[in-house]
């Protein structure tokens, strides 16, 4: 019976003093952190993606409150609703932003540029990069494996395999821009969500020539200049024989789509275009 | 004594039964040169579209120190400077030069004529001595003369060391240490005098009093070649080195021979040393000697081919490899290179480069599906920069960088020993490659 009478004391006693150690250290050592942090990073998707250019949403948080305003900080997957949001915890004026949504510059599906080698390596877009020029002949187009499907913390890729080729869920797609970092060949561009959710875009990276472009895929820009021709605004630049619609000038009228002769230009909506609507 | 190096190193099979004499392949009609077949700046092309070139012309010149000229391998017209497909596919911009029937048989003849003229040969023993170093290091400049062991490092570059560098030694690696590749063993045992006269010169060239010429232990032939023409008036010994891969790994070797170890991320120099390949020598003694600059190499051709396909060739740099004769099994897997180092080509009217020391074709066997690491530590025992592969494939299948880069993932240099011992057939260095190249930025 004593013993156990000893035991308890002494632990008692031992518990005590930790506890007074503990205050002590808690109240020497205490740390006023802005309760705006706390707040903000609650609100934050916690993805820890990268998307914004920190190392984590709390780092985010961090870099919002110490810099006082908004200016040049966006978080992609929160949008403007969010950004809206965490400028009135911080009391400043929000800064307008367009929302970007994630496109692949490549069309090449498995009609259009069959399978010409054999790959039994790893199924990894940049080990078969490094290897050779991948199993579909073309050095600049989709490799398939996934990379970028892989990397998507938000589940707004996949692998359609009807063409091979990674399909962008525009629900899910807050461009973060983890695909586009991976993808080793840059195929991934980050647009404007445009007006009324159109966009259009060359959907090919190819720089080779026009006939050993198309040799490779039936899918290819030849660089060939009718879409920069058609252009009623002179959105389309050719350089290095590819095209390239640049997003702010585009009016998303759609003619360019009609007038390529190999079907490059891709665009999220159905064109109706004829010469009068592209006037107006 | 045989010596080595101490840390790690495998044993593949050697399957070194190609035949050691050197056949002139022909010369091709249409030569492709692409404008980086080095490390470092592409060279700048000098000539243009439907101009003609003699063979030998300077046709691209280096713009820049750590970079090689290119001279045209045959006579005829420049028929266009345009990306043409290396052996992964990928484009690469390349002078293209046609011969016509008559530049071509002029070529030949001359060719042939030159190989004559050598193969017999005096040996010129003075010629070192009546040249002064810049004299030397500007020919093989002018020369295009890059490292001819596969890691094509302009030559001159190596070759010009500062008064504060005290270079002591020079290390001239005839190891061979790849699997399957001749043209090295070829190279010594058919033009040993000529490649101990390049040496000479390099040591000129350089300002290093001593030389030593390492071979492993399994090229008798080239080695008693090389002992019987060197000459006592210069410090150059052959030291035999054991079999054992990667013994001609430049960090490898320099250990096996002084027994000093380069620190992490510095040159052999840091130890006083400078390693060059006994092809780089012959190839310095070449534009010394005759005046011929880099335009030709020695290529093995060897493999699952017919035993009698298995040669060595001397082709001009920029031939088509389908040039070379070889039947492929049914299913070939065709390597640049040799098994361990090399790369698969997928493209067979890609050209010889300066770099390209042999065609290794393969039965395609099916691949192993790669199963669990098993954490045997086979791959950590083989490593022989002294590195955890198992680690740092898992580091780059997990996308970390930055534990790769502090676990040391840039002294790789992707010998592919770990790939080679591993039992569950993981595809470490695929992995390490990936991380080594992200965790550089």
């Amino acid at each position: 019976m004593q013993s156990i009478f000893l035991t308890l004391t002494l632990l008692g006693l031992l518990g005590l003093i930790g506890a007074l150690v503990l205050y002590v250290t808690a109240k020497k050592f205490h740390v006023d952190e802005d309760p705006r942090i706390e707040a903000i990073a609650d609100m934050l998707p916690g993805a820890n993606c990268g998307g914004c250019g920190y190392k984590g949403c709390r780092d985010f948080a961090g870099a919002c409150v110490a810099k006082g305003s908004l200016d040049g900080i966006f978080c992609p997957v929160s949008g403007a609703d969010g950004m809206a949001k965490i400028a009135a915890i911080l009391g400043v004026e929000a800064v307008e932003t367009t929302r970007n949504i994630a496109v692949l510059k490549c069309n090449g599906t498995c009609a259009a540029r069959p399978v010409v080698f054999e790959y039994d390596g790893i199924r990894s877009c940049r080990i078969m990069d490094s290897v050779a020029v991948g199993t579909r002949g073309c050095s600049f187009g989709c490799l398939g494996c996934g990379d970028c499907v892989a990397v998507c913390k938000f589940g707004a890729l996949s692998i359609d395999t009807a063409d091979g080729l990674p399909k962008v869920d525009t629900e899910k797609c807050t461009a973060c821009g983890s695909c586009v970092a991976e993808c080793p060949r840059n195929l991934i561009e980050l647009r404007p969500a445009g007006p009324r959710d159109r966009r259009v875009w060359v959907a090919c990276s190819s720089r080779d020539k026009g006939a050993v472009a198309r040799k490779v895929c039936a899918n290819a820009c030849i660089g060939c200049g009718k879409c920069a021709k058609t252009c009623p605004f002179g959105a389309i630049t050719i350089a290095d024989n590819l095209a390239y619609i640049d997003p702010e000038v585009c009016k998303t009228c759609g003619k360019c789509i009609n007038a390529c002769p190999t079907g490059a230009i891709h665009a999220s909506f159905t064109s109706l275009c004829t010469e009068s609507t592209a006037q107006k | 004594m045989i010596k080595t190096f101490s840390k790690g190193g495998i044993h593949p099979a050697p399957n070194k039964y190609a035949d050691r004499k050197i056949k002139l392949l022909p010369l091709p009609t249409t030569a492709y040169l692409p404008l980086s077949q080095h490390i470092g700046a592409p060279a700048e092309p000098v000539v243009e579209r439907g101009e003609h070139v003699g063979r030998g012309q300077l046709i691209a010149v280096n713009t820049t120190y750590i970079s090689a000229g290119l001279h045209a391998p045959i006579s005829g017209t420049v028929k266009g400077i345009e990306p043409v497909a290396l052996a992964n596919g990928k484009p690469g911009m390349a002078i293209i030069i046609s011969a016509t029937d008559e530049e071509h048989r002029a070529d030949t003849a001359a060719r042939e004529a030159y190989w004559r003229a050598i193969e017999p040969g005096h040996t010129d023993r003075q010629l070192s001595e009546s040249l002064s170093a810049d004299v030397i290091r500007k020919a093989i400049l002018d020369a295009g003369i890059v490292g001819l062991g596969g890691a094509t490092f302009p030559a001159h570059v190596k070759l010009s060391t500062k008064e504060s560098d005290k270079p002591e030694l020079l290390i001239i690696n005839g190891c061979e240490c790849e699997p399957y590749l001749m043209c090295d063993d070829a190279l010594m045992s058919h033009y040993p005098a000529r490649i101990v006269e390049g040496v000479e010169l390099m040591m000129k060239a350089a300002g290093v009093g001593r030389a030593v010429i390492a071979v492993e232990d399994n090229k008798p032939g080239a080695i008693a070649a090389l002992k019987s023409h060197i000459d006592p008036a210069h410090d150059i010994s052959i030291q035999v080195v054991k079999t054992k891969y990667p013994q001609g790994g430049e960090k490898q070797l320099v250990e096996a021979i002084t027994g000093r170890r380069i620190p992490s991320g510095k040159l052999p120099l840091s130890v006083g040393a400078i390693v060059n390949n006994v092809a780089t020598a012959f190839a310095i003694w070449q534009c010394i000697a005759s005046g011929q600059p880099l335009i030709e190499r020695v290529v093995t051709v060897t493999g699952d081919i017919p035993e009698s396909e298995r040669r060595n060739y001397m082709v001009a740099i920029g031939t088509p490899l389908s040039n070379l004769p070889f039947t492929p099994p049914q299913r070939a897997n065709i390597i640049v290179g040799g098994p361990m180092m090399g790369h698969s080509a997928i493209c067979l009217d890609a050209p010889i480069t300066k770099g390209t020391s042999g065609l290794t074709i393969l039965d395609a066997a099916p691949r192993r599906q790669p199963m669990a690491c098993v954490r045997c530590g086979a791959c950590v025992e083989a490593c022989p920069m002294g590195l955890e592969p198992y680690l740092l494939s898992t580091y780059g299948r997990l996308h970390m960088w930055d534990e790769a880069r502090s676990a040391g993932v840039a002294d790789c240099m992707e010998c592919g020993s770990c790939s080679w011992s591993c039992p569950s057939s993981r595809p470490l260095l695929e992995y390490i490659k990936i991380a080594k190249q992200r965790s550089r930025k």
